[in-house]
């Protein structure tokens, strides 16, 4: 046989293995799959990126701290308004087996873009094989994952990595690390939000001390979060670059949220189901991002406004009449902010935190020290407070040690028992706020009351995992 | 009666949440009746030293911590005035290497440190990282002590350590040694942060700082109920 067609072979036969892993882990855990078919496949044919490079008319690469997840899904449903034949690692498996997964689960001859989020650690190697025309930055924040310099790491390796490119780069202009990207003198997009009602008058965090021009200390004339918000320096003049698209004005109305949006001197005002500072955030990338890849702005606010949240990263159940809120934290910064929205929701309420210390959410629990669990102090009528996980007793101590009365405080066994009593307390909302490893877990659990089918299938699930394969 | 708590440098040092040590010193100050003062200092906020009961400080990033190191080294000796006068310091990883006299990275380049402690760190292949339980050398029941580690550095010394390691690796993963004390001052490379988790130590240096100032022998009990049940998971979790 020739070498083509030895490829050839080798190309079907990893999709055929991809596709088979896939099947038995949909049919027996009843899993999304994630990253494991991608690695088979790539396993027996590693240049399977470049594959997906090809079949791909056009591409986007998002990358950065936070944010990713909700923005790839943003523009990806956004952009479906357009174009039917998007290719997407819509659930955010960030690595490269994750969007080989992706295009495995999703197998076509062509798409119309593909869009993609990408783990700051992986953007190296996946440019390698997968060439960006546009490529979004959100923010660099030290993770719990790993504070020690990597922040830095990450970084220069995606600077570099972008050097040779022929890419269009969509910054966030608010956060002094990326709209410093501009140096690489690509064409740059900047985005942002200005001043508004939920900024921070002060941020403790140590990348506002240092000027990415100069060293000196940043001076900040307001902080949206984390070091995002108006900077300048005094020695060298780095301050934000010119926005393009800007987010002006954040009002919040009952249970929506209201965007003005300055595009390019075009203002548009849209709604939005979902709070937050960091919201406004992703919402000015993906629309940013899609009016740049030739969407009309009317399109793209009509959009934004019909998009539904389906992954637990922010996901809305109603179960027993309750509005069941569930966000995932993953490091300070975003748990900071979740109960900052917590804290600005009137309705009686009630909160579970799920703490789980596996090496997806950080093996080290201390980053929930870093985070700013003061805002509950403000909120009103907060009636009780869960937690669970691994580590339940460490998150109810960080909450103790924020000042607020353990009187309501309640440590549970298990994610179950905590749903047990916080799902038949006489609340109008509950917010529950799991770490990586426990969201999935929790999804389940949740469905399994709303489907009715009581605990069977979370407990089969749980037998099917902790169940010994013998190795072969 | 008020304790006053120096944090250093909180805007340059303040990785793995240790800042939390001084909220729960501040905290258990209140719960006790005591008014705590937590005074900041740094590179634009000199302040006396003279005034302080407590003083912590943590770790920081090479960047942080290479400029703190020459601002340091004006107060060297006051510093070590206060140590032999018996003040309560705490210093946790980064903040503990740099009491010693250097800092080996994995170039051999050598980095000076206070020398206030005839010890030096070296940088080894690969990270310590991991919960670790160590038993406590200074008498305090319960006996153990538990935190999370993460250094590349490895610490050698012949001083009192803070613990002899249980479970994890401690100053360099030989000696079974973990930290240092001197008088009242303890080097850690415990974060978690440590002291919420570890009342039992949070509770020794306010009432060494309370028998400097004050000469109070004991200090009320407060509810530790979570405090310990969070203890005890680690010691469930991660024990040999
Ligand atoms: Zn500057």
């Amino acid at each position: 046989m020739g070498k083509i067609k030895i490829k050839k072979l080798k190309f079907k036969l990893s999709i055929f293995a991809g596709r088979s892993i896939s099947f038995i882990l949909k049919i027996f855990l009843k899993s999304s799959a994630g990253a494991l078919p991608g690695k088979v496949a790539m396993s027996i044919y590693p240049d399977i990126l470049k594959e997906v490079d090809h079949r791909c008319k056009k591409t986007v690469l998002i990358t950065g701290t936070n944010g990713k997840t909700t923005t790839n899904n943003l523009l990806v449903h956004i952009v479906k308004g357009k174009y039917p034949r998007i290719l997407s690692n819509l659930r955010g498996a960030n690595m490269p087996q994750g969007l080989v997964s992706a295009f495995i689960n999703d197998l076509k001859e062509d798409y119309d873009w593909g869009i993609f989020e990408v783990d700051e650690g992986s953007f190296k190697r996946v440019v390698r094989d997968l060439k960006p025309d546009y490529v979004v930055i959100t923010n660099f924040f030290r993770d719990q994952l790993d504070r020690y310099g990597e922040i830095e790491k990450a970084f220069q390796d995606i600077y570099e990595s972008l050097e040779p490119l022929h890419t269009t780069l969509i910054l966030n202009a608010d956060d002094p690390l990326v709209s410093n990207f501009k140096k690489l003198g690509k064409k740059n997009i900047f985005y942002g939000v200005l001043e508004n009602q939920f900024c921070d008058s002060n941020q403790n965090v140590v990348e506002t001390n240092f000027c990415p021009g100069c060293n000196e200390h940043l001076d900040y004339s307001y902080f949206n979060y984390g070091q995002l918000g108006g900077y300048s320096c005094a020695r060298c003049g780095f301050e934000n670059p010119e926005r393009k698209y800007e987010i002006t004005d954040i009002q919040y109305q009952g249970e929506n949220y209201r965007f003005v949006l300055n595009a390019d001197q075009n203002l548009k005002d849209f709604e939005f189901k979902y709070g937050g500072v960091y919201n406004a955030y992703n919402c000015c990338a993906s629309t940013s991002a899609a009016l740049e890849m030739g969407m009309d702005l009317d399109t793209v606010t009509q959009r934004i406004e019909s998009f539904e949240y389906k992954l637990g990263r922010m996901e809305n159940f109603l179960i027993n009449e309750k509005n069941v809120k569930v966000v995932l934290v993953k490091n300070p910064i975003s748990l900071g902010e979740v109960l900052k929205i917590l804290a600005m929701d009137d309705s009686k309420k009630s909160l579970l935190m799920i703490l789980n210390d596996n090496p997806a959410d950080g093996a080290d629990v201390s980053w929930i020290w870093d985070a700013e669990i003061e805002n509950v102090l403000q909120a009103k009528n907060l009636k009780n407070i869960h937690f669970a996980g691994r580590r339940p007793h460490d998150m109810a101590l960080r909450f103790k040690y924020a000042g607020i009365s353990t009187e309501n405080f309640h440590i549970h066994e298990n994610i179950d028992q905590a749903l047990d009593k916080i799902l038949y307390e006489d609340v109008e909302t509950i917010y529950i706020l799991p770490t990586y490893t426990a969201l999935f877990h929790l999804r389940e659990l949740l469905n399994a009351r709303i489907e009715g089918k009581g605990r069977t299938i979370s407990y089969f699930r749980e037998f099917l995992k902790n169940l010994k394969l013998p190795k072969s | 009666m008020e304790i006053n708590i120096f944090q250093m440098y909180p805007d340059l040092l303040n990785l793995y949440g240790d800042l939390g040590n001084v909220t729960c010193l501040k905290r258990r100050c209140e719960w006790l009746g005591i008014q705590p003062n937590i005074v900041n200092f740094s590179i634009n906020q000199e302040v006396s030293l003279q005034d302080g009961d407590i003083f912590f400080i943590g770790g920081g990033s090479d960047r942080g911590q290479s400029l703190i190191y020459s601002h340091l080294l004006k107060y060297k000796k006051e510093l070590e005035e206060l140590i032999e006068d018996e003040k309560i310091f705490m210093a946790i990883c980064g903040g503990y290497q740099l009491l010693g006299n250097k800092y080996i990275d994995a170039e051999g380049n050598k980095m000076p440190g206070l020398e206030i402690f005839d010890y030096e760190t070296k940088s080894e292949e690969g990270r310590l990282i991991g919960n670790i339980i160590t038993k406590n050398t200074l008498g305090l029941k319960p006996d153990t002590l538990v935190g999370f580690e993460n250094h590349g550095g490895r610490t050698y010394h012949d001083l009192q350590p803070l613990g002899k390691v249980i479970s994890g690796h401690g100053n360099n993963g030989k000696d079974e040694k973990e930290g240092m004390v001197y008088k009242n001052c303890i080097g850690t490379y415990l974060h978690g942060p440590v002291l919420p988790k570890n009342p039992h130590l949070a509770d020794y240096m306010i009432l060494k700082a309370l028998e400097k100032k004050y000469e109070i022998k004991a200090l009320d009990k407060l509810d530790d109920k979570i405090e310990y049940l969070a203890h005890e998971k680690v010691i469930d979790l991660y024990s040999p």
